[in-house]
């Protein structure tokens, strides 16, 4: 059965849409990264200000990935081969900037240095498991060409 | 006041956990719901489909094709089991035809020595009558 409007549709919105919240969460990673060794503290609370709201941005913008994706895949959440690997990267990958988001959300500038160190290894293995979900989802357009 | 992890950063990670928790199980939840109605209406509309003496030669061969060739990791309906779903593909007819003739690295054997190109061509017949 065709996904709903045609699976071409879906496939390039899927496209369009997946890529900015890959750029913005590795984006968000590296300012609170760099955030941690800027001076003078100003520039610090900017540099952490920059990677709360692409963050924000970031998993706003996986919503419709998401949906633009399981609609393309008819709705297969596991799957096989380069489809199978591409989910076990998203899944955990989605939960984690979601997660990321809410606790920045509450906390906002009022963290602990543990606190943001287990932040900021937290982002890291986010950004890891988008660009490798990315990464998968590039071998299902062009694996094997 | 000293800032410490246990407190404000603790609850708020506990929240965050139940949200995201929420978020993607209820996702994961729905997108099965949606799968097993599509599937459903899926079987039914196989159940309509014409029997093999019905179908355009081409395509009858093609079908007799998978059934050897493909339908071992394809599944004999062609919905997918060790490899891909290949209903409603979006490839051109070509890339299909390349795709049976190379394979897929680690994933799919190539078949161009086995079959000709009319027999490739009968396949994507086949393949495109599945809707």
């Amino acid at each position: 059965m065709e996904p709903f409007l045609g699976a071409n549709i879906w496939e390039m919105m899927h496209g369009g849409s997946t890529h900015l919240p890959i750029a913005l969460m590795l984006v968000s990673a590296g300012f609170d990264g760099l955030g941690c060794f800027v001076r003078p503290d100003r520039l610090r609370d900017q540099f952490h200000a920059a990677g709360l709201f692409t963050l924000i941005a970031g998993t706003l913008g996986a919503f419709p990935a998401v949906l633009s994706g399981l609609i393309l895949a008819r709705w297969e959440i596991g799957g096989t081969g380069a489809l199978f690997w591409h989910h076990v990267f998203l899944w955990p990958a989605f939960g984690l900037l979601i997660a990321l988001s809410v606790w920045r959300i509450i906390v906002r500038g009022r963290r602990s240095k543990s606190g943001l160190v287990i932040y900021l290894m937290a982002a890291f293995i986010a950004a890891f498991l988008v660009s490798a979900a990315g990464f998968w989802g590039g071998e299902i357009v062009l694996g094997g060409s | 006041m000293k800032r410490t992890f246990i407190g404000l950063e603790f609850i708020a990670a506990l929240i965050a956990v139940v949200v995201a928790s929420a978020v993607v199980w209820g996702t994961l939840w729905s997108a099965g719901l949606v799968r097993a109605a599509v599937e459903k209406a899926r079987s039914e509309a196989a159940a309509a489909n014409k029997s093999p003496a019905q179908l355009p030669p081409v395509v009858a061969h093609g079908q007799k094709l998978f059934a050897v060739n493909c339908s071992h990791c394809h599944a004999d309906d062609a919905t997918g089991d060790e490899g891909p779903d290949l209903h409603g593909l979006t490839k051109s007819d070509e890339r299909i035809k390349a795709i049976i003739t190379n394979g897929v690295k680690g994933e799919m054997p190539s078949f161009g020595k086995k079959l000709q190109e009319e027999d490739k061509e009968a396949l994507v017949q086949f393949l495109r009558s599945l809707g």
